[in-house]
């Protein structure tokens, strides 16, 4: 395929245009622009999860090799979610078209596509839904906000369904409530019973089904990567660490997403969980089973998601370990709070998690048995746990990006910055209206950070970028803080483009810089290398 | 697919100019890639990194982590990019196959998802 090139930050931000066309939205089909979609799925990847339609194909070819009767799977396959989920049969039925979430969504906001507006992106869905779901629609046509469910419609519902990232922000702002980002999944499980997947999402689901990760590393490899930060660590600090793979009988079961073993920064953070846990003489072990914490599955269907899940209580089960932590990441929060217990549980084989170190019982996990591990991490600190420096971070002036499954999903607001304010000594909010529940998106979650997506996630990313380029102008802020491995890539990416010298880190690399561990050696430098503050003439 | 020939030898290539089976590298071959991307010569240092990366995908049936090619080969911690620019450029003289749309556009040598 061809390399395709990305507008520059300055042409970007000019060509975003908020002036209405004048022309009916319904007569004026996607244009499906470079830069802004990821290639299709190979026929390879869809086969391995034995999903239909598997061949190769081009989003930019005018022949999407779709079935005959494509409309009719499509249109059976949405009365089956309407039968199945009751809340889709009501978000297709409420909207009142107010437009509070218009302006909400930070693709629109970058893009000044009107499709983008959350209220029309949902439109799209609803008016197949009034055509062929409702009496009016059915007898009344577009004078009933109806229409057609044509080959153009079906490829403007696919184009905008991979232009959502699920972030839920313009749902915060519903009168009614409705969950915009669940009317997205329908609409990607209905684009997944034509094959109509994404190259960047089928691959890892492809991968994670085949070898329990999305990477595709195999046992060998996994370990191979922990040892060379093993290695780092010891560089570091002196201490050599032993952690152990798939062991029968530890108490706790770790799991983080696997781009924490692969990509930098997110590899700074996986040596932060190492130093913690011996540090702590945690009993735990990794499992080179249950190796991903991510799922893609989840921006594919539910079924699909729920077999990539199973993974995880069937490993904690096989090991007979108590319960479960997992790393910094962001849906893979939401999956496990939300949707694993009903999926793969209930997980009655674990035990309520109690953190051996201070006695604390996390009580909210009383069901599903796995806690995140900053929860874990801001009790220890709360307890006086740790000993910590914060003064090797004093070269960091940081601000935190809330990842919108962790926070808007799942409430989980303080113990990222409790822990951020335990360990290093310089801590920026953003503008209020740019985190917690209103926290602005990456710009690339959902699957959609593919590269040859970059001008759509740099668009994405604009209003997280905005509001870290505030706190950079007004406080010199240079480090973005975050617990998403999405976030981890992705940010380093659209800080690149749009803020320029604000790095990006995940906390518990943080955690581990300050960390003042039993028998080190005196550090020199941070867990990238660099020297400490105070050390640079060594 | 295209033929390519260099101090009279043959391989093959792919579209996107990766060889077509890796066992037909040698380092001959591998200056033959580094002209064609517009890399120097290739020296010690970076045939160093070229033959790790080998050695690595050949066992480990994926990529490295970069600052770690550059401990193995005892060099700099930026090794591949200050010596490749991009690493899949590296990558791709060290003859190793086509990593595909998703990776092959990567220049950050950020693999395929998480």
């Amino acid at each position: 395929m061809a390399k395709v090139t990305t507008p520059k930050p300055a042409e970007l931000v000019t060509s975003i245009d908020l002036k209405p066309s004048g022309k009916e939205w319904m007569d004026t089909p996607a244009e499906i622009k470079p830069g802004t979609f990821c290639w299709g799925a190979k026929a390879k990847n869809l086969n391995i999860v034995e999903f239909p339609n598997a061949r190769d194909w081009n989003p930019s070819e005018e022949d999407w090799k779709l079935p005959e009767n494509w409309q009719e799977i499509f249109l059976t396959g949405m009365k089956n979610l309407l039968d199945k989920y009751r809340s889709f049969k009501v978000f297709m039925d409420i909207c009142v078209r107010c437009g509070a979430c218009a302006d909400k969504c930070h693709f629109f906001i970058g893009s000044g596509d009107p499709k983008n507006m959350p209220v029309l992106r949902a439109e799209l869905l609803r008016s197949v839904y009034r055509r062929y779901f409702t009496t009016s629609g059915k007898l009344l046509g577009k004078t009933a906000g109806g229409r057609e469910l044509t080959i153009d419609v079906l490829k403007e519902l696919w184009y905008y369904f991979y232009q959502c990232t699920e972030c839920r922000r313009c749902s915060l702002f519903c009168p009614y409530g409705i969950d915009t980002a669940e009317i997205t999944l329908m609409g990607r499980e209905l684009m997944n019973l034509l094959g109509l997947n994404t190259d960047w999402i089928s691959g890892p689901v492809a991968n994670c089904y085949m070898k329990g990760n999305h990477l595709g590393l195999e046992p060998h490899a996994i370990m191979n990567s922990i040892e060379g930060m093993i290695d780092d660590i010891e560089t570091i600090t002196g201490i050599r660490i032993n952690p152990s793979f798939n062991r029968k009988g530890a108490e706790i079961l770790f799991v983080t997403p696997s781009g924490d073993l692969f990509a930098d920064p997110g590899t700074f953070t996986c040596m932060g969980y190492l130093m913690l846990f011996h540090e702590l003489g945690l009993d735990y072990t990794w499992s080179t089973y249950a190796s991903e914490g991510g799922n893609f599955g989840f921006f594919t269907s539910n079924e699909m998601a729920k077999r990539l899940n199973s993974k995880i209580y069937a490993e904690a089960k096989r090991l007979g370990v108590k319960w479960i932590i997992g790393g910094e990441c962001g849906h893979m929060w939401r999956v496990l709070t939300q949707y694993m217990d009903t999926w793969n549980g209930p997980a009655d084989f674990l035990e309520v998690p109690v953190s051996p170190i201070t006695g604390t019982r996390f009580d909210t996990s009383r069901s599903t048995k796995m806690i995140h591990i900053t929860e874990f991490t801001a009790d220890l600190i709360k307890n006086g746990k740790l000993k910590l420096d914060p003064s090797r971070n004093d070269d960091l002036i940081v601000t935190y990006h809330d990842s919108c499954n962790t926070s808007r999903g799942m409430g989980l607001l303080e113990e990222p910055r409790y822990i951020i304010e335990n360990v290093c000594n310089h801590f920026h909010e953003m503008p209020e209206n740019t985190i917690r529940e209103q926290t602005f998106c990456c710009g690339s979650g959902t699957g959609l950070n593919a590269s040859e997506n970059m001008e759509l996630r740099m668009r994405g990313g604009f209003p997280r970028a905005n509001a870290v380029k505030f706190v950079k102008d007004r406080h010199g802020v240079n480090m973005l803080a975050n617990i998403c491995a999405i976030d981890r890539a992705t940010l380093s990416a659209s800080m690149d483009y749009w803020v320029p010298g604000v790095r990006v880190t995940g906390v518990h690399e943080m955690v581990a810089n300050a960390l003042v561990m039993k028998g080190e050696k005196e550090r020199e430098t941070n867990l990238r290398g660099e020297p400490l503050p105070g050390k640079e003439g060594n | 697919m295209q033929e390519a020939e260099h101090k009279g030898m043959k391989f093959t290539l792919d579209d996107d100019g990766y060889l077509v089976n890796m066992d037909d590298w040698n380092e001959t071959i591998a200056s033959a890639l580094a002209e064609r991307e517009g890399i120097g010569e290739l020296t010690a240092d970076k045939m160093a990194i070229l033959k790790f990366m080998r050695d690595y995908y050949r066992e480990y049936n994926f990529f490295p982590i970069l600052r770690f090619v550059c401990k193995n080969v005892g060099q700099p911690r930026n090794c591949v990019t200050e010596k490749f620019i991009e690493p899949v450029l590296a990558w791709k003289i060290a003859g190793l196959p086509n990593p595909g749309d998703e990776v092959n556009a990567m220049g950050r040598w950020e693999p395929l998802g998480f």
